[in-house]
Order: C-alpha cells, then sequence, then structure tokens
C-alpha cells in the first residue's frame, strides 16, 4: 500500500504577491503583474513586456517571517542570502514561508528524513550573463564564488543549509514543466519511504537577454498586437492570444506523508494523489495532443479516480495559438462530454509564464482556489477560442473545488500532469 | 610608492564588504582571516578583490601561503615592487 501524500507548507514570491496571502488576493482580484521590463538592455532586444517582481527586500520579506523562528536561522538566512542572487533569495523567502505554514519550524521532522527537490535548470544564466563583461577584459578577478554561484545546485546548497535538510536532495529539470517534474519527484521520494517530508523549490526564472530574444526568435514569445498594453498581452485562450509573457516567481511546497503530518498535528492544505510525466520522443518546441492526453489519463489512472471526478482544471494555457488549442483538444479527448463541465483557468494569465517555477505557482494557486472555493478571472478571455469550454473570463466565480488537475507542458515534449484533493 | 599602511587599508575595506557583521576594530593586522570570522570562499573572495583594487594578478596559490594579513600585505607589497 503505497504512503498518502498531502501538501502541508506553501510560499510564494510573484509579480502579484510577494507572499500566499497577498497572491491570494490578487488572484481573486485576477490582478496581471505584467508591465515593461524594467531594464533596458544593450543592445535593444524586441522583448519589452514581462511580470517581474518589484520592490523586493530581502532583509525586510525575512523579517516578516522572525517571529517563532529561531534567530539563528533567520540570521543564518540574511549571512548566506544577502549577496546572492534574486533567483536564491527568492527561493530562500518562499522557503521559509513554506516552513512556517508547515509548522516544521515547532513541530520539527529530524533533517535526515526530510528531502529536497530544486524545480529548474539553466537558473544563473543572467547573474552570468551580467558578469560577461567584466570577465572579457580581466578573467582574473572574477569572483571565487561564481564557481559556486553559477551551479544551478547552488540552489540545493543553499536551501539545505538554511533550513537543516539532511536527506536525499536533487534537481528537477524539465524546462517549463520543471516546477511539476519536481513536485512529481517529491511525490514518488515520499511514496518510496526516503524520506517524511520533502521541500520542492521552483526557482524563479531570472533569464537573461539573450534567453529572452531567444524565446521572441522561436516564436513563443508574445511581441505584437499588445506591445504596448501589457496587462492585456497575455490572453491564455482568447482569439488575440499570441504567445507566452516572461514571468518572475519563486514558489515553495511542503510535501509530507499522511503519517507524518498527523503525528505532528498539522493542517493539511490539500492531498497530492497522484501526477504523470511522459515524454513525447520530440526535441522541438511544439506541443503534441497524443502526449498532453497521455500524461492526463495516466495522472487519472495513477491517482485511482474517474474522469468526471475532476471539477477544475488549471491549464498549462501559455496564451500561445497552438499550444492553447492543443491542450483544448487533448481535454476534450480526456474528459468527452464531461469536459463542458470542468471549470478552466490559467494562472499564466495572471502571472505570466513563470518557466521553472510555474508548476509550483499554479499547484498552489489550485490550492488557494480550493480552500477559499472561487475560480480566479482571466480578465483577458474576452472571445474564446472554443465556447464549449466552460472558462471562467472576466469575473470570479464562487464554487467548491472537489479535484482538481494541473497541466504543464514543456519544450521537448515533456508532458506532465497532477491531480489535487481537497482536504 | 603605495605604502604597506594603504595596502592594509584597502584590504579592511574588502574584509568589511565580505565580512558586514564584523567590527572594523577588530580587523588587526595580526590575525587571520579565518579568525575573524571569513570562510574559505570568504577569504578568496577578500583577497581576490584586494587584488583587483590593487591592480595586481598574483597567482592564489601564492597568496594563500600567507600566514595572516600581514602576510598578504607583505606579498601583495612585494609584487608592486616587483612590478614597478
Amino acid at each position: 500500500m503505497s504512503k498518502d501524500v498531502v501538501i502541508t507548507g506553501m510560499g510564494v514570491i510573484t509579480s502579484i504577491g510577494q507572499s500566499i496571502e497577498e497572491f491570494k488576493f490578487s488572484l481573486k482580484q485576477g490582478k496581471c503583474g505584467i508591465n515593461y521590463l524594467s531594464q533596458n538592455y544593450v543592445p535593444q532586444i524586441s522583448v519589452k513586456i514581462g511580470a517581474e517582481i518589484h520592490g523586493l527586500s530581502f532583509e525586510s520579506a525575512l523579517n516578516n517571517y522572525r517571529s517563532g523562528i529561531n534567530d539563528e536561522i533567520i540570521a543564518k538566512a540574511l549571512s548566506i542570502g544577502k549577496r546572492s542572487t534574486l533567483p536564491i533569495q527568492g527561493s530562500i523567502i518562499s522557503a521559509i514561508e513554506s516552513w512556517k505554514s508547515a509548522e516544521l519550524f515547532e513541530k520539527a521532522i529530524p533533517g535526515e528524513r526530510i528531502g529536497l527537490i530544486v524545480c529548474g535548470h539553466n537558473t544563473t544564466n543572467h547573474y552570468r550573463y551580467n558578469l560577461y563583461e567584466k570577465f572579457s577584459k580581466d578573467p582574473e578577478y572574477l569572483s571565487p564564488r561564481y564557481a559556486l554561484q553559477y551551479l544551478d545546485t547552488d540552489q540545493i546548497g543553499t536551501l539545505s543549509c538554511v533550513l537543516d535538510i539532511h536527506g536525499d536532495g536533487s534537481l528537477a529539470g524539465g524546462a517549463s514543466a520543471s516546477g511539476n517534474v519536481g513536485i512529481i519527484k517529491g511525490l514518488q521520494l515520499i511514496r518510496s519511504g526516503e524520506v517524511d517530508a520533502c521541500l520542492v523549490a521552483g526557482v524563479l526564472a531570472d533569464l537573461s537577454p539573450m534567453e529572452l530574444q531567444g524565446y521572441y526568435n522561436i516564436g513563443a514569445m508574445t511581441g505584437g498586437k499588445y506591445s504596448n498594453n501589457p496587462t492585456l498581452a497575455c490572453r491564455p485562450f482568447d482569439e488575440e492570444h499570441e504567445g507566452f509573457v516572461y514571468g518572475q516567481a519563486s514558489g515553495c511546497l511542503v510535501l509530507e506523508s499522511s503519517e507524518s503530518a498527523k503525528k505532528r498535528g498539522i493542517p493539511v492544505l490539500a492531498r497530492l494523489l497522484g501526477g504523470a510525466i511522459v515524454l513525447d520522443g520530440n526535441n522541438l518546441s511544439n506541443p503534441n495532443e497524443q502526449g498532453e492526453i497521455r500524461a492526463m489519463s495516466l495522472a487519472l489512472k495513477k491517482s485511482g479516480i474517474n474522469f468526471d471526478e475532476i471539477d477544475y482544471i488549471n491549464a498549462h494555457g501559455t496564451s500561445s495559438p497552438l499550444g492553447d488549442k492543443t491542450e483544448l483538444i487533448a481535454i476534450r479527448e480526456v474528459f468527452k462530454e464531461h469536459s463542458q463541465n470542468i471549470w478552466i483557468n490559467s494562472t499564466k494569465g495572471l502571472t505570466g509564464h513563470c518557466l521553472y517555477s510555474a508548476g509550483l505557482i499554479e499547484a498552489i494557486a489550485v490550492i488557494l482556489q480550493m480552500q477559499e472555493q472561487f475560480i480566479h478571472p482571466n480578465k483577458n478571455l474576452l472571445n474564446p477560442i472554443d465556447t464549449s469550454f466552460r472558462f471562467c473570463g472576466s469575473e470570479l466565480q464562487q464554487t467548491e473545488i472537489k479535484t482538481a488537475l494541473s497541466n504543464s507542458f514543456g519544450f521537448g515534449g515533456i508532458n506532465t500532469c497532477l491531480i489535487l484533493k481537497k482536504e | 610608492m603605495i605604502e604597506k599602511k594603504a595596502i592594509f587599508s584597502t584590504l579592511k575595506g574588502n574584509v568589511i564588504e565580505i565580512l558586514p557583521d564584523i567590527n572594523p576594530e577588530d580587523i588587526q593586522i595580526e590575525k587571520k582571516l579565518k579568525d575573524l570570522g571569513a570562510n574559505s570562499i570568504d577569504r578568496m573572495e577578500i583577497v581576490n578583490k584586494t587584488m583587483e583594487d590593487l591592480q595586481l594578478k598574483v597567482p592564489l596559490v601564492r597568496l594563500g601561503m600567507a600566514e595572516n594579513m600581514q602576510g598578504l600585505v607583505d606579498i601583495l607589497y612585494n609584487e608592486i615592487l616587483t612590478k614597478e
């Protein structure tokens, strides 16, 4: 009998909220975090808009969580993170928020029984890009810290050091599906008995201008009609969708075996019934409906539920014309007639596409909507590409969600799907 | 011609930058960076930054042979003499 896995903690830093409370408030408002990019790059690039995090102070964010936490832990986090990069600082803050919500500071689990999965890869490109000019003049003056900080695994070292995690730990990579890949790997670690709890951390994708231009050049990123109207540019499933908009976010979940949560006597936020990762066998960027169908069907099967039990889908829905269309075809194939009863929205319409952390941000959005019985609006969804689905458009919908599905698909034919159940 | 005092002052400035919680009065030339609370990466960074400020390029292995901050200052000072 495999172990039941529950979610006991969550933390976020996004463009529309720098804590779970703020994020929940913005979801209800349907607030969009997309604006003009704050930096003027030299040379200029074609990408002008994104959902960036503004006004984040590492020190004051940590101070907000100080109560009930040993001063030494906050001091350690400050000391390690203060001269680090935005992706590291974001991970530390959201990890501490998730740790606190899981009551792991007071009702601790031995560090050897806790795992760590860091979701993302190529997370230091902007840091490296910024160093290159100086390096090209005087390589000798490259900071010795570079050899640690350029590695994605700096996230593992940092988070395990701050939170005293000593069990199994690794990176989970899956392009835009990295977050869901990591959640599924965390689920597997707990089910296998390797650990009792696992921190799953979605890394903020701090893209350099080179990656931004690359996504634009491959035709995935929007840049047409709404370039001069940033809040209208991300329109998942709307007739005028033109491609994805870059978003920044860090998001963390604490996964735990049901037994462990019970033993610690802490509230369960949601149940993680199961998930699936399937590959298309494709090295390109195009979506594949068969892969998406297989991911959703397998996730349902592994979770032991029927398709008609799903009442909400947090879609991958990037606002890409081909991606949005393909996902709807796949949903109809899996859910048949029932697809018209399922509420569908896309959190990316609010946060932009947070790439490596998207799966985490969207799982957190699912849990918040379950807890507070609402479906967040997608204000730009005015003319759906297919009117036979039950989209949440410009107005919030009050409804109870019992069982939800969250999709994430990544370049290279990586299809993932999670199933979450209300506690 | 730069004096050893100025080299130490540059070094001290970088110690404060890398270890912001330190009391500047504790930074005495006869002390080791390790004893000031600098971990292995902090030490490398302090030395590297000092070399950059002084526009010197001394192999880090040579600087690693210094016993304490006085030793570092001596090596950097000799390097400047050789350069000139």
